[in-house]
């Protein structure tokens, strides 16, 4: 029992670690292209979140909750990501627009403040938009476990917040790989001067990667929402904590570096939930994360060195 | 009729005014050299022509129509391409994906790869460090890189900013001789150097920058034979 129990906490800590990630991608990729830490990023997961409980009821889609997951459930819960991404993506470049642009040449500390101010409105929208109690948001997928036997359970849940995440996230290094964008954006985060003087346009790269950030935290608000069927208006402070770590556990800045401290801290999470009380859970977290910025200050997928001049 | 006109042109950082006033012109395939000091305000020149730093007032006409206020990358996009001091090149990216940055506005695969090729052919040492990250070429290398970055980019007017600065003698000599080689390729120099001897050698007409403002102007051959600047910038 024990080596199956251990599995199974792996698999949770895996499933939860991947929507952990996706919501760092965003922390990340904007840091990676203009150095700010968006702090407002944890609380536009929430706003996705409201418009995805919002959708659910516009669309119906709470009827669903047979044995199987049916096409237009799945359907409906493709809508909803293609939705909730867009509108996070458009409020994310419109935050960048009226907020960072200004800021773009004022202190780093200027832009930072600002963002903790973004943080606060969006929680006041999120209030106003949900209310003050925490809501249920609905089981649109079926309980029943997908893996043969009794042993391990994975369930259509599990298989949603996979066939999401692991899509868009190879979507994501592909872009950033080898397209035109990518490229370009690759070229914003090392030096905006040089890559304005060979022709990019860098205000519209830089708004380019905040939609994407917010487009996967949209993603990301939808699978909570399905995943783990609670939302509220503070839903955005904790797990943007979490996401954020992830980013900086896995190298701020770095793509794969923000999956893979995605996943540490859903096994993380996941294990010493398990093993030594729910409790604890985020002080093993945050002690790890101590842990590996002693030894490897840049993250684990951080660039070591400074480059030379 | 000159290809690029400075009126002027006055720019700076904030509380600092950098120049005051600055005019040059540039006629279509010539080369002319800017020097002066350290600080004179050479590097804060080419920047505001190329829009990176705002012009405070004045005007920079390109083919007679006004460019000042542009974006750097609409500027660049017209046809003033910009070779910056201290190379800049993206030291995590490979030789390969710079030279493609440099041609970022291309949207033609081939001509691209012809561009590229092209350029090569002016630095060999580059076509055979193709995969290489560009942040550990030497020194000299990065500044060829980045030299034939701005050239991929088929710049009609150059803008080189100290292209020999941190070289070999030798390779000092073979970045003059391409930059002397660029005006047959129908390209427009304008050079900014600290080597005076070299770069009045090759400019057909040149100007002194001191402390924001041209208090010499002529001929690269008349310069070179001026007592104040022999004094001043030939160490003589
Ligand atoms: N980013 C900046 N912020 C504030 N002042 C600046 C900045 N860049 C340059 N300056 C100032 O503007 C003046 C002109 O500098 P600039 O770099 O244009 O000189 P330069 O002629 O290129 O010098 P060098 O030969 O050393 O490269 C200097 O006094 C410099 O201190
Ligand atoms: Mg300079």
């Amino acid at each position: 029992m024990s080596a199956l129990f251990f599995l199974q906490q792996c698999l949770i800590g895996l499933t939860n670690g991947a929507l952990v990630a996706l919501m760092a991608l965003g922390y990340t990729m904007v840091y990676g292209i203009i150095r700010l830490i968006n702090f407002a990023h944890g609380d536009l997961i929430m706003l996705g979140a409201c418009l995805a409980l919002t959708l659910v009821g516009a669309f119906g889609l709470e009827a669903a909750g047979t044995a199987t997951a049916g096409v237009a459930t799945w359907l409906g819960i493709a809508l909803l990501v293609g939705l909730c991404g867009l509108f996070c993506g458009l409020v994310n470049v419109a935050v960048d627009r009226l907020v960072y642009r200004p800021l773009r040449d004022a202190p780093k500390l200027a832009p930072l403040v600002s963002a903790i101010g973004v943080s606060f409105i969006f929680m006041n929208i999120g209030l106003f938009w949900l209310g003050p109690a925490d809501r249920s948001f609905p089981q649109l997928l079926p309980t029943a476990n997908l893996l043969p036997g009794e042993g391990l359970q994975f369930g259509w849940k599990d298989l949603l917040v996979l066939v999401v995440v692991v899509p868009l996230m190879a979507a994501l290094m592909v872009l950033v790989k080898s397209t035109r964008l990518g490229k370009a954006m690759r070229a914003v985060s090392q030096d905006e001067t040089a890559a304005a003087l060979v022709g990019v346009d860098v205000d519209r790269v830089i708004a380019a990667t905040f939609f994407l950030g917010g487009f996967l935290g949209g993603a990301a608000s939808v699978i909570y929402g399905l995943y783990i069927n609670t939302i509220g208006f503070q839903m955005g402070f904790q797990n943007g904590l979490y996401a954020f770590t992830a980013a900086v556990l896995g190298g701020i800045g770095s793509i794969p570096g923000a999956v893979i401290g995605g996943l540490v801290i859903g096994l993380v999470r996941a294990l010493s939930t398990a093993y030594v009380g729910e409790r604890w859970a985020g002080a093993m977290v945050f002690a790890i994360l101590i842990v590996i910025l002693v030894f490897r200050p840049e993250g684990l997928l951080g660039r070591r060195t400074k480059e030379k001049v | 009729m000159p290809i690029l006109e400075v009126n002027d042109l006055q720019a700076g950082y904030g509380p600092i005014t950098a120049l005051h006033g600055v005019s040059f012109d540039v006629e279509e395939g010539e080369l002319v050299a800017i020097i002066g000091a350290n600080g004179a305000g050479k590097t804060t020149l080419l920047m505001a022509i190329s829009g990176i730093v705002p012009a405070l007032s004045g005007a920079v006409l390109y083919r007679r129509r006004s460019i000042t206020g542009l974006a750097a990358h609409v500027i660049m996009r017209q046809g003033i391409g910009h070779c910056p001091e201290g190379r800049r090149i993206f030291s995590r990216l490979t030789v390969q994906e710079n030279l493609e940055l440099g041609g970022f506005t291309q949207r033609d695969r081939w001509q691209l790869r012809r561009d590229i090729a092209e350029a090569c052919e002016l630095f060999p040492v580059l076509g055979t460090r193709m995969t290489q990250v560009a942040g550990t070429l030497s020194g000299g290398e990065q500044q060829m890189l980045a030299v034939a970055r701005a050239l991929v980019g088929r710049p009609k007017v150059l803008l080189l900013d100290e292209p020999s600065l941190g070289l070999a003698p030798l390779v000092v000599r073979q970045m003059f001789d391409v930059v002397g080689s660029l005006t047959a390729r129908g390209i427009t120099i304008v050079l900014v150097e600290q080597n005076a001897r070299a770069a009045l050698a090759l400019a057909a007409r040149a100007w002194v920058l001191e402390a924001g403002r041209v208090t010499l102007a002529g001929t690269g051959k008349e310069l070179a034979a001026d007592p104040r600047v022999r004094a001043a910038y030939l160490g003589e």
